[in-house]
Order: C-alpha cells, then structure tokens, then sequence
C-alpha cells in the first residue's frame, strides 16, 4: 500500500497502524502514515475521511486509541500539542498564530526573544535591532517579501501573513511543518507566494504535511499524496497521476491503489 | 537534505505597488507616533488657549499644582495601562487606593516605623492585584466583573475600618514630602515621573513588555508560541495594584490624613486617561508615553477651567467628549485600513 519511495531516506515521521474510535463511530481505521525529509506530503480526503482526526494526531492534539508514532525512527507519545511541539512538529492554523498588532520581527520571535547580551539580557532586555535584523534576513533567504520587518502583521496580506506563519515554523528550528488549509482564504497569487513558500522551506530540509481541499495547490507542490477515505488510507498518488485519479480514490470510484509514475 | 534549487524566476511576492499603498502602510505603522503628535497637538493649542485667556495658568505656582494634581492620578493610570494593553480592564484600582490610602494613615495614627507605614500598603496593593489576577486567569472569570467586586468588597472594608471618617495622624517629613518640591518640582510630580520611566522601560524594551503586547493581540497564539500567558496576566494585575497602592501613599502623604473615600471614581478616570494616550480595550494598544499625555490633558483642561471661571463640573463634559472623539478616530482608521 505504501509507495515505493525513489529515496533511500528513512521517514521523519511515522505513524503506523493509527486507530481513533468516537464512540461508536470510528474515525481512523488502522492508518499507516509518513513524511520524509525535505519532502511535501499532501493529505488528501473528502469532508469526513479522517484528515483533520489523523492532523490533531500528529500534532499531539488527539491522542489515537491505537498505533504509534514514531519521529526519527524513535516511538514517541504524545500528551499534547506542546509534546508535539517541542519534538519539532509545528502546526501552522490559519490566522491563529500570529499577534495582529506586533510587528513581523516581534511575531517571528514571540515567545524566543532575542535578549541583549550582559547584564540587560538577564533583566530581561530584548535586543530589538538583532531579531529585526534576524528576521529580514530569515525572510530574505525564504524569499518572503515584505515592507519591512517593522510592519505590523495586520498591515500584511493574507498571504504574508501565512508567510510570516510558515517561516516562524522554519526559524524555531521546526522539522516538520503541518499547514491546514494553508490557502482557503487566499487569492490566485497570494496562493502562489504560500506554495512558493513550501517549496522554499523543503529544499531547507523540512518536511510539510499539507492539507487542502484545493487539487491544483496540491499537484503543484506535493512530492506525494496520501488518500483517506472513511477513516481509511485507500492510496499513495505520485505527481505522476491525474486529478481524475485522485478524484476516484477520495470518493471510491476506484478501489484502493498506488497510481501515479514516481518521479523522473 | 534536498540540493539548493536553481533560483526561481518568480518572486514570491511583489511588493504592495503603489506609492499609496506604501504611504498607507507606513501610516499605518506608525499610527501610535501619528496618535501621540496628535494627542500633543491638543495639548499645546488647549494649554495655548488657557495661557492667553488667564495669566496665571502658566504661573510657576499653577505648573506645580497641575504637576501634584497629575501625580495620584497618574500612577492609577499607568497601571491600569498595563492590564488594558493584555484587553483588561482593572475597575478596582480607585478603591484599592483607598484601601492602602487607610492602612497607611491607620499605621501612622498608632506610630508604626514609617518603613513599614509604607511596606504594608504596598504589598496590600500588590496581593489584591495578584489575586485579582489568580480570579481571572486561572478561575476564568471575567476581568470585568472581578475587579467591580473587588471595587465594592475594598470600598466598604475602608469605610468600615476607619468608621466612614477621616484617619488623621501627626505631620512628619512623610507629611512634607507630599507638598515640598526638589529643583522647584513637585515630589509627587517626580514619582509620577520615576514610575512612568519605570513602566515605560518594562513595556517597551523587555521581554515581559513584548508578552504583554502579544497577550492583549492574541491570547490562543501567544499560547501556542509558548509564552507564559497565565504569569503574565498574573504580573499585569499585580503592577496595577502596585500602582494604586503607590498613588495611595502619595495621597495621604499629600493630604495628611487618610481619607476613606479617597479615589473614588479614579478607576474611570484613569481608563479614559489610558484610552485618550491611545490604549485600546481590545488590547495590544497604549504605550507609557500615551497615558502621561492622556493625564496631563485630562488635568490641564480641569485646570484650565477652574481658571477660567467656568463651571467646573464643564470640565466633566469636555473630557468625556474628548474620550470619544478620540476613539472614534482610532474606529475610524481601522475601517480605513481594513478596506
């Protein structure tokens, strides 16, 4: 049922044989699932198959009544997004991360400040010109185009807001980024900064777990794609295959299959 | 590790095109700088406006007496600043005031050290902000309703441990701090000053500063980045206790003697004082400088008026009209900017 992976990487992260009962509906059904380094994965399924249970999973949100995961070939559990966090799993809501009112470099350190060195760093000083001089370079090498540092996040686009999002994700050093609907409310090129921003941040080396109704993103950045269906995982798609096929395996028109040519 | 890809002809993002929209942007920006010259603008052609019409209003002696009447005020609204900016609000601080204002005289009336005259109240002040703080952020109850219960609770435990009358004790150098002046300024304007400095460098340059600004803009994900949401709420709480405990000595010392209904009211005062200087009640807005503004109009137009032999009860009028010219300008920029 897994694709056969032209890479010889060993997955980042891995979940095998996930299950998720809510009373006597059942969720996830013995769901495998994996990322590899510096890959975009896409997740995709109908309203109903399961994504948003199996993402509160990897994320630490939800705890899965059965299976494990593993990160880095090691079994970890999770009791809580904050595990999940400081494992490196970041995920990324729409609109729920970022402070409005504060500024970008404030926003890409929050919670991290940057202190001034000596005796002002231990009375808790922030060193204001290193994390705004910090952050333009950040964004500079992710390719994020902004104003300025100094702009306030409500003065930003939606799409440099998501931006600002995913590079924080980068910049804590973050190896796995799950972004939901990372372009739901986004116009046609607001969309592309955000997909350009994916690709940026594979090539760092992190893998990004993408979730989105949207099949045409998805095709365009993803390096796989994973198909619930009820609770089930039902294929692996390569770039390789056509919208059409996704298409019948989301909603059972085909039976369960691997489609799709692995990449050149 | 994925290879550095060839460079990708298209950028990500075009910068917002025209010089319009830049301009926007950077007013946008700087909209506390454009509030504050405002704010100061008011101020000089108000302060202007009285010099003319009364000689005395710029008088060596009329100054000292705007920069004592500032002081008490002042401090209150510096700390409700703090809990404004995390969009809280602290209805409790007037009677805190008058809390510590009683212990302070009770404590001098029995002869106690005047170190520890000074200590209790401090820490009263303190403790009732903490616990202020405890009510809201770990029982979840709203700020609103908390510190208007502890604005009552306060109030009528004053009036009963004095029995409702003024708390006089004998004149002390503690008596003559509060009316003498150091290079010609007022020592109470000199506290105002050293807590406004204080607070001003807490907010702005240091870490707790950025998680308080953070807090007010968006609770859920300051959590999620990790800040300690609930020791913050806590320490916002705490300093505006801090606060009215300070303004609290600083009266009895000026008025030397304690007085039960000390600060009544201060509480709204000092919220329109915070929002005139630009804090918003949805929080992550306000800045030190902003408030020191706030209450010097506030006082130089009560000031100002009295001089002026108009009705003083106008200068109610004038400020609460103000109050919402002011914020209706900010509601105003905001649908600007949100089109």
């Amino acid at each position: 049922m897994v694709a056969a992976r032209q890479s010889q990487d060993e997955p980042v992260l891995e979940a095998l044989g996930i299950g998720k009962r809510y009373g006597s509906v059942s969720a996830l059904e013995n769901v495998d699932f994996e990322a590899y380094p510096a890959e975009i994965v896409a997740l995709l399924g109908d309203n109903g198959a399961g994504k948003s249970t199996l993402i509160k999973i990897l994320s630490g949100a939800v705890r899965p009544d059965t299976g494990t995961i593993k990160l880095h070939g090691r079994e970890v559990e999770f009791h809580g997004p904050r595990d999940a966090r400081e494992s490196g799993i970041e995920t990324v809501y729409q609109d729920l991360a970022l402070a409005p009112d504060l500024d970008v470099a404030s926003n890409l350190f929050l919670g991290r400040e940057l202190l001034m060195s000596g005796p002002l760093g231990l009375l808790g000083f922030v060193n204001r010109r290193a994390m705004r001089q910090q952050a333009e370079e950040h964004l500079k090498g992710l390719r994020v185009r902004l104003n300025s540092a100094r702009q306030t996040v409500d003065t930003l686009s939606g799409g440099q807001r998501q931006s600002v999002a995913v590079a924080r994700t980068v910049l804590w050093g973050k190896d796995i980024v799950i972004l939901d609907e990372p372009t739901a409310a986004l116009g046609v090129a607001q969309s592309g900064m955000v997909l350009q921003l994916m690709q940026e941040i594979r090539s760092h080396g992190a893998s990004v777990i993408f979730i989105s109704h949207n099949m045409p993103h998805v095709f365009e950045v993803a390096d796989r794609m994973i198909v619930l269906r009820n609770g089930r995982r039902v294929g692996t798609l390569l770039p390789g295959a056509s919208m059409e096929q996704a298409v019948s395996l989301m909603t059972g028109a085909i039976g369960e299959h691997v489609a799709g040519l692995p990449p050149a | 590790m994925a290879e550095p890809q060839p460079a990708p002809t298209a950028v990500v993002a075009p910068p917002p095109g025209t010089a319009a929209q830049k301009a926007v942007a950077l007013v946008a920006g700087r909209w506390d700088l454009v509030l504050r010259l405002g704010l100061l603008g008011i101020i000089l052609v108000l302060g202007a406006y009285f010099a003319i019409r009364s000689p005395v209003f710029l008088s060596v002696d009329n100054l000292q007496n705007i920069g004592r009447q500032m002081a008490v005020f002042g401090i209150i609204a510096v700390g409700e600043t703090f809990v404004i900016i995390t969009a809280g609000i602290d209805l409790s601080v007037g009677s805190v005031l008058g809390i510590t204002a009683i212990v302070c005289a009770l404590e001098l009336a029995h002869g106690w050290p005047l170190l520890l005259a000074l200590a209790t109240p401090l820490l009263l002040g303190a403790g009732i902000g903490m616990f202020n703080g405890i009510l809201i952020d770990t029982q979840k109850l709203p700020p609103f309703i908390v510190t208007l219960g502890m604005l009552s609770i306060l109030r009528g435990i004053t009036e009963m441990m004095g029995g409702g009358l003024d708390i006089t004790f004998n004149p002390s150098g503690f008596t003559d701090f509060g009316i003498n002046l150091t290079f010609g300024i007022p020592n109470l304007f000199l506290v105002l000053a050293g807590v406004c400095i204080v607070a001003g460098v807490l907010l702005h340059f240091t870490r707790l500063g950025r998680h308080i600004y953070a807090l007010g803009s968006n609770y859920e994900g300051s959590r999620l980045a990790g800040i300690k949401v609930r020791s913050t709420t806590l320490i916002v709480y705490t300093i505006s206790g801090l606060c009215a405990a300070i303004a609290g000595i600083l009266l009895t010392s000026r008025l030397s003697l304690g007085d039960p209904n000390a600060g009544t009211g201060y509480e709204l005062d000092a919220i329109s004082a915070a929002v005139l200087g630009g804090a918003s009640l949805f929080g992550a807005r306000g800045t030190i400088l902003g408030t020191f503004m706030g209450v010097l109009l506030v006082n130089m137009i009560a000031n100002g008026i009295n001089l002026l032999n108009v009705d003083a009860f106008f200068s109610r009028v004038v400020e609460g009209v103000l109050l919402i010219a002011v914020v209706w300008v900010d509601q105003w920029r905001k649908r600007r900017l949100a089109q």
